[in-house]
């Protein structure tokens, strides 16, 4: 009987150490508990070990690893405060600390946690896009607290939904628009407690960036997580990436899957997913014209190197539109840097972006806040009433290029014939 | 230890599929986290008098994959504070599922409730048998079985004491 790579890496993962079916419950150790610091998570967790179980010390420092990359730079004392107490438990425990290296699902596979093979927790469900390296990555929300106060957690295996994706994706036609698309064909529920497998011919041609996006907005299919198995790739990433050994799992020919689906690329075109629904997914030409005054291309989901080249590629030569409040974060310093090194962000800020350092902080309306009436369009990872800002503000989620086309015109534009004129 | 027995009127029905929580408080009452606060908010924009028409031992009942979206404590703790004692739903988003189940919360799956319920039909819950039953009107349907550390939350109150009382057998 054949296994998904979900139930190799959670059987690796168990005590059993062998693979597991989908419904088995199980004892796992994570690889790694990575977590950031916000009101109400990571500062709870330690007041909760500490007087709740009286555990002052994590037991492995090494598995566990911590981001400020929320509230960056600070813009209130407390706010200060909250980023003290994490670095201060961190240096009590020897434990891992990126701050302001970027947000940090990307930091985490820079920095090497996304294992090939690996299992891995968080609290917030965008870890998922370690998947794009093979890693099973799951937001267990405040389940968490768990990995902090025992070596294994609690774990029901997940069923497996598997999606093949064939066909090319045309020019301006982006990952995020497969990712919309997929929750367009599949369904907001299709996925629920499951994890979402990834694979197919086309999946070979979607960069790594391009997996590490789809991959990361997984939950809006309902799904646990999502996961390619590692091609050639990845797994070169991993080396350069990852310290230590690694054995990369693979599903099985006859593995078993809760549903099997093939999706052909072939005819899609740019997408918004329109407010306040993550799951409200239409061709972008549907709602070209409409008058947008604010743009964001950043966040865990987009705002790595190709979405940056794209938005560029659009901008070149090219000025935003009068008023018009574009702003630009990339995912990482690392990626901001290269950037920098290929001229990219110099073509951004000559054509009138705003370009900042990395940061969580303009997804979820806390700088660059939008008051009511107001509408953007966004990479950012999520469209909900009051996301950016007022209850009575609006966001078209879309692709890179399609916020830099749509920041020239102050109005939804759709990118490609931008790109057609550069030669792109 | 065996889950609460509960029985109870069915509050209010949300008949939305991927039905987004938060608007239950609101979006900008999202960031509260006093309960009186949060249960002066709660369904006000679904029914005005609902404070006043609900009882400790109410349920609601929502559609499938109730907890869509991006949902927050805020409006299950408003809900709580007024006396609702539990969820039943077509089925659940999964991260609010592992949230409120966290919270000691039940939340119970059962696939065709909205079918079989009215709202004010008085209902029980009766785990031994794993069904919901309508007293007022007749009929039952199965609910979704827990996993172990589900019922676990369940019956001990929530994570914190569940862990509580698994470190304390020796399980680390």
């Amino acid at each position: 009987m054949g296994y998904t790579i979900a139930e190799k890496i959670m059987g690796r993962a168990s005590r059993a150490g062998v693979p597991v079916p989908a419904g088995a419950e199980v004892e796992v150790k994570p690889d790694y508990v990575l977590g950031y610091d916000f009101p109400g998570y990571l500062d709870l967790i330690f007041k909760q070990m500490k007087e709740e179980f009286g555990i002052e010390r994590v037991a492995e420092p090494e598995r566990y690893a911590l981001f400020i990359d929320h509230m960056v730079p600070a813009n209130t004392p407390d706010e200060e405060e909250l980023h003290i107490v994490t670095r201060t438990w961190c240096a009590e425990n020897s434990v891992k600390l990126h701050e302001r290296e970027g947000i940090g699902h990307q930091v985490a596979a820079e920095a090497g946690y996304a294992v090939p093979g690996g299992f891995v927790v968080h609290f917030d469900g965008h870890i998922a896009q370690l998947g794009a390296f093979g890693t099973l990555a799951i937001g267990i929300h405040t389940q968490l607290l768990e990995a902090f106060v025992r070596e294994r957690i609690d774990f029901t295996v997940p069923e497996t939904t598997r999606v093949d994706l064939t066909g090319r994706l045309a020019p301006g036609v982006m990952a995020r628009d497969v990712f919309h698309h997929l929750v367009r064909v599949l369904g907001p529920r299709s996925c629920r407690f499951q994890v979402l497998e990834l694979g197919g011919p086309a999946l070979g041609d979607i960069s790594l960036e391009g997996r590490q996006t789809i991959t990361g907005l997984a939950m809006f299919t309902g799904a646990l997580t999502a996961i390619c198995n590692p091609d050639r790739l990845a797994l070169d990433y991993a080396r350069d990436h990852v310290t230590g050994p690694f054995e990369p799992q693979v599903s099985d020919a006859d593995a078993t899957y809760a549903a099997l689906h093939e999706v052909d690329l072939t005819d899609l075109a740019p997408i918004v997913v329109v407010p306040p629904n993550p799951a409200a997914t239409a061709d972008l030409a549907d709602h070209a014209g409409l008058e947008v005054q604010a743009g964001y291309l950043g966040s865990c989901a987009s705002g790595r190197l190709e979405d940056l080249r794209a938005a560029a590629a659009v901008l070149k030569g090219r000025r935003v539109a009068p008023g018009f409040q574009l702003h630009v974060v990339p995912t990482s310093q690392a990626i901001m840097a290269d950037a920098a090194r290929e001229g990219l962000l110099t073509t951004l800020i000559e054509a009138g972006a705003f370009v900042t350092s990395s940061s969580c902080d303009y997804c979820y309306g806390r700088i660059a806040t939008m008051t009511a009436g107001q509408r953007a369009v966004s990479t950012g990872t999520l469209n909900v009433t009051g996301r950016m800002g007022s209850p009575d503000s609006e966001i078209y989620l879309c692709n890179a290029a399609a916020v830099a086309a749509s920041a020239l015109e102050g109005r939804i534009a759709d990118p490609r014939p931008y790109l057609a004129e550069t030669g792109q | 230890m065996s889950l609460t027995p509960l029985r109870g009127r069915v509050a209010y029905v949300f008949e939305e599929a991927d039905f987004d929580v938060d608007q239950i408080v609101g979006v900008e009452n999202i960031r509260l986290t006093d309960p009186d606060a949060l249960a002066a908010c709660a369904m006000r924009r679904f029914d005005p008098g609902f404070a006043e028409k609900v009882a400790p031992g109410d349920v609601i009942v929502g559609a499938e994959n109730f907890g869509y979206g991006h949902p927050h404590f805020a409006p299950m703790i408003g809900l709580r504070r007024l006396g609702v004692r539990a969820v039943i739903a077509d089925s659940f988003a999964t991260g609010y599922w592992r949230e409120e189940i966290a919270e000691g919360f039940p939340q119970i799956a059962c696939p065709g409730i909205t079918g079989l319920v009215q709202r004010w039909d008085e209902i029980e819950i009766d785990w031994a048998a794993a069904e919901v039953r309508n007293l007022s009107r007749g009929g039952a349907l199965a609910i979704a079985p827990y996993s172990t550390a589900e019922r676990g939350m369940l019956q001990a109150g929530g994570l914190i004491p569940y862990l509580r009382e698994k470190l304390a057998a020796g399980s680390g």
